[in-house]
């Protein structure tokens, strides 16, 4: 058992500090919970020019020809031709810009600078973070690197082209690219980022260790707090290296230096080789937290302990280990070593395995429930069984034989959707709707909530899965005018009907931002605990205002998961509340 | 909550719908499925392909079921308390078993097919032929009439883009490459005979993939690949495709395939090495003699 009791000096510092004036309440605080809600907004923002990006790849994919009249007024005739039409150069940044905010400025800041700050220190029962300082300074840094990375798109040449993995020597030698500035500064931009993201990461693995409240045992902490915790190593143990690969690419561009460009001596399957030893881990980040939010909303709203916790924590943590030998196979067909490929083939596997162990437990857990349809219990619902579609969707590329037929095609496009939205934006709306009532003291219009699941739902259906068969059919990524190809032709139906139904999906997040915003000063007055919850945060007020979070340290019984325990009255059982005398509690 | 159910019900219809059609017209026509194949092997792939696709068809099935039945069964009830139940090991141990045995028969089994097609040389006799990618286009060199390349250098640069030996004007290259012809965003191959791919690049990563021959691979500067082979089965007309990003002119750099019978791949090769031939007689006409002092590579390997 090891805790720290907080002493109570830190509560006394933080009354005063609660007083401070605007600046320091909501630019420069040090609350945990505060910086949760900075980066939530950030992070919203961001996701909507990640969103709008994405509709202009489509676009062009489905009317190649037809112009945009409204664009020619904003952009510069590099990018827009005369009649409003995206160029091909255009287009490359379009994609390459979608990813790269939707991975670095709005999925990996909502599930961990969010959801990270929020939850872990209430969570465990801490005051704040381990760092507070550093906190602040790692949310500051994301924002920094965001704008960075958005004011590239204004720089001659405009903003990177090399798609978001920026396989050298595309990205590195300006004669190819044409985009040294755009490039160097997403380069920075991810540098900058990457120090954010490492910050973070060693604030919270600290804060998990050393501050959690006696008697939260490391095998009584929620799920959430677990998946976070492993994210953080995975974080610290794969960022610093797309950080020094970021700053090779800016040596590389700027000093002469030739790192990556196989005439003097360097090698272009080198970058690809850094890139995906922090890229891989990284699907995993942008995952498991996802994963930990469902495993905490399945077990509330079946009114049931989670299934197998042990076996949840254990195949988090073999996911977290398995990650980091698994890179390989984005490069089965890269030009390197054959046996390589046969080699990450089977470790890739093998990575498969604790997923499906995840699966099946969450399938235990609504097993025998009594299930509530809330809105957040419909999105991490959803959240499982579009999870079955994307992992199943990986098991084609692992298969050496198959990925040389389906690498690099709109096949793999799907599966990353299905795995991105349909398995991390799913739970964040699931984790927003759920947490929403803690962090603002009102609920999100549950109405509205459900309208805006069953459309998402629907339509990113509608978008991904018909990538699939565009995959098979033959389709590559990143292709400005499927029309140029014959056998592309064809598809070009299937293509104008993905882009209506991404439209679609994009105009019904209107609904989730409306709500959103209109809750947050209109909504139903929230009670401290409104889902009947057992972890830590809802024993409090909502919405938590005390900059300590806890009166008083709170002494933890139990397992987050004791709901409806035989013989009691009320179906749940607080963490901080022994259970009767008499009545059988899961022993950890 | 009436009209939240009903709205709910209407989206799964129109759901159902849209995903029906679309499906039955897939098998209806066939266009989004995959392109007939029409290389040797290519038929294993697609057999390790239906597999897997049927396996997690079964799979997605089943989980699906399974879960919506305890949605619909386990749906809140009054005076139905949910079970506590904190897990069961021994049903741990056996859903980790049976996906582990799965998966790895599969690795297994994917391994086998990846050595045998791809990781040993092409087959004795099989016509090389040189493919270097450039920004955007593609630059192929045929063997002539004796099946065989002139010599090169593993180095390409701008101005000798195949790396030839010797580059001046009446030593073209080796003995071997004196009938060699080249072709621009064209590959012309035979029907029933295999054909080994040499890769380089000029400049950025490019990518070799042609659907219908189940087959991709990075072009990577400063490497060659040796190791791309295949055996047309019929004969038509495909397109190759750069499918690894590689710049602004990337969605358009594609080059003309034909499979051709074998009378017309020969008839073809005879006349393009006849003309290499008169080609390489004209220029040795035109230009100075060579400089007997100076040794030329092709003749000091």
């Amino acid at each position: 058992m090891s805790t720290m009791v907080v002493p109570h000096e830190v509560h006394a510092g933080d009354h005063a500090h609660h007083q401070q004036g605007i600046f320091r309440t909501y630019i420069w605080s040090h609350d945990h919970k505060m910086i949760a809600k900075q980066y939530l907004l950030t992070a919203l923002f961001f996701l909507i020019i990640g969103g709008l990006l994405a509709l202009g790849v489509r676009y062009k994919i489905a009317f190649p020809d037809t112009g945009f009249p409204l664009l020619k007024y904003l952009l510069p005739t590099t990018m827009v031709s005369e009649d409003g039409i995206i160029q091909p150069g255009m287009y490359n940044m379009l994609f390459t810009m979608h990813a790269t905010v939707m991975v670095f400025l709005v999925v990996m800041p909502l599930l961990i600078g969010v959801f990270g700050n929020y939850l872990i220190p209430l969570q465990i029962g801490a005051p704040d973070m381990a760092f507070p300082f550093y906190n602040a300074l790692s949310y500051w840094l994301y924002a920094i690197s965001g704008m960075m990375i958005l004011y590239s798109f204004f720089v001659p040449g405009g903003a990177a082209a090399g798609g978001w993995t920026s396989y050298a020597p595309l990205s590195t030698t300006e004669a190819y690219n044409g985009t040294r500035m755009g490039q160097s500064l997403w380069g920075l931009g991810i540098f900058v980022n990457g120090l954010s993201s490492i910050s973070g990461a060693a604030n919270y693995i600290t804060t998990v260790i050393n501050m959690r409240a006696p008697g939260m045992t490391m095998m009584r902490l929620p799920l959430t707090v677990w998946s976070l915790f492993i994210t953080a190593l995975l974080l610290l143990l794969a960022v610093p290296v797309l950080g020094a690969a970021a700053a090779l690419l800016f040596m590389d561009l700027n000093i002469g230096t030739h790192f990556f460009t196989s005439s003097n001596g360097g090698d272009p399957l080198l970058w690809q080789h850094l890139f995906w030893f922090f890229g891989h881990p990284e699907v995993y980040i942008m995952i498991l937290p996802a994963m930990g939010i469902s495993s905490e909303i399945l077990p509330v709203f079946s009114r049931k302990p989670v299934f197998g916790y042990r076996a949840m924590v254990f195949a988090m943590a073999a996911i977290g280990i398995l990650g980091f030998i698994v890179w390989g196979h984005h490069m089965f067909v890269s030009g390197m070593n054959l046996t390589l490929s046969a080699t990450f083939s089977i470790s890739t596997m093998v990575i498969a395995v604790p997923s499906a162990i995840k699966t099946f437990n969450w399938l235990g857990t609504v097993w025998r429930g009594s299930i509530r349809f809330t809105t957040p219990m419909l999105f991490a619902l959803a959240f499982i069984s579009m999870f079955v579609i994307g992992g199943l969707s990986g098991i084609f590329m692992a298969s050496t034989p198959v990925d040389l037929f389906v690498h690099h095609t709109y096949f793999i496009v799907a599966h990353i959707h299905y795995v991105l939205f349909a398995g991390s934006i799913l739970n964040i709306f699931a984790g927003v709707y759920f947490w929403f009532p803690k962090m603002f003291g009102r609920f999100m219009n549950d109405f509205w909530g459900k309208i805006h699941f069953v459309l998402t739902f629907v339509f990113l259906n509608l978008t991904f899965f018909p990538m699939h068969n565009l995959g098979l059919a033959g389709m590559m990524r990143r292709i400005a005018d499927p029309t140029q190809y014959e056998h592309l032709r064809n598809l070009q139906p299937l293509n104008i009907f993905i882009t209506l139904s991404a439209f679609a999906l994009g105009l019904s997040t209107i609904i989730f931002f409306v709500n959103f915003f209109h809750s947050m000063f209109h909504g139903l007055k929230a009670p401290a605990n409104p889902w009947q919850s057992n972890t830590l945060e809802w024993t409090l007020p909502s919405p938590v205002t005390l900059h300590g979070n806890f009166e008083k340290t709170p002494t933890v019984y139990h397992g987050p998961y004791e709901y409806s325990v035989p013989g009691m009255e009320s179906d749940f059982l607080p963490q901080d509340q022994p259970a009767k005398p008499g009545t059988r509690v899961a022993a950890h | 909550m009436y009209s939240v159910r009903r709205f709910a019900f209407l989206g799964l219809i129109l759901f159902l719908i849209t995903t029906g059609t679309i499906c039955a017209e897939v098998r209806e026509t066939n266009l989004w499925w995959t392109p007939d194949v029409v290389t040797k092997g290519g038929e294993k792939i697609d057999f390790l392909l239906h597999l897997i696709f049927w396996l997690t068809a079964v799979v997605f099935l089943v989980t699906q079921g399974v879960f919506i039945y305890f949605l619909i069964k386990y749906r809140r009830r009054r005076g139905v308390p949910a079970y506590y139940s904190h897990g069961n090991n021994s049903l741990e141990i056996v859903w980790t078993t049976i996906p582990a045995v799965i998966f790895i028969a599969l690795a297994v089994y994917s391994n086998r097919l990846w050595n045998s097609e791809l990781r040993h040389p092409a087959p004795e006799g099989s016509i090389p032929i040189d493919i270097v990618a450039y920004q955007y286009g593609w630059h192929i060199r045929n063997p002539g009439r004796d099946g065989k390349l002139g010599d090169f250098k593993p180095v390409v640069s701008p101005d000798n883009w195949f790396g030839l030996t010797d580059s001046t004007p009446g030593a073209q290259s080796s003995e071997a490459g004196k009938d060699d012809y080249q072709s621009e965003n064209l590959l012309t191959v035979p029907v029933g005979k295999p054909v080994v791919i040499h890769l380089r690049s000029l400049d950025v990563i490019h990518a070799f993939y042609v659907p219908e021959f189940r087959m991709y691979q990075d072009v990577v500067p400063g490497r060659q690949i040796d190791w791309v082979w295949f055996e047309a089965t019929k004969p038509g007309n495909f397109e190759l495709a750069c499918s690894q990003l590689c710049g602004s002119g990337h969605y358009n750099m594609k080059a003309k395939i034909a499979v051709v019978p074998m009378e017309d791949y020969q008839k073809l090769v005879a006349e393009k090495s006849k003309a290499a031939l008169m080609e390489l007689e004209k220029k040795k006409a035109t230009s100075l003699p060579p400089d007997p002092t100076v040794p030329t590579v092709a003749s000091s390997r």
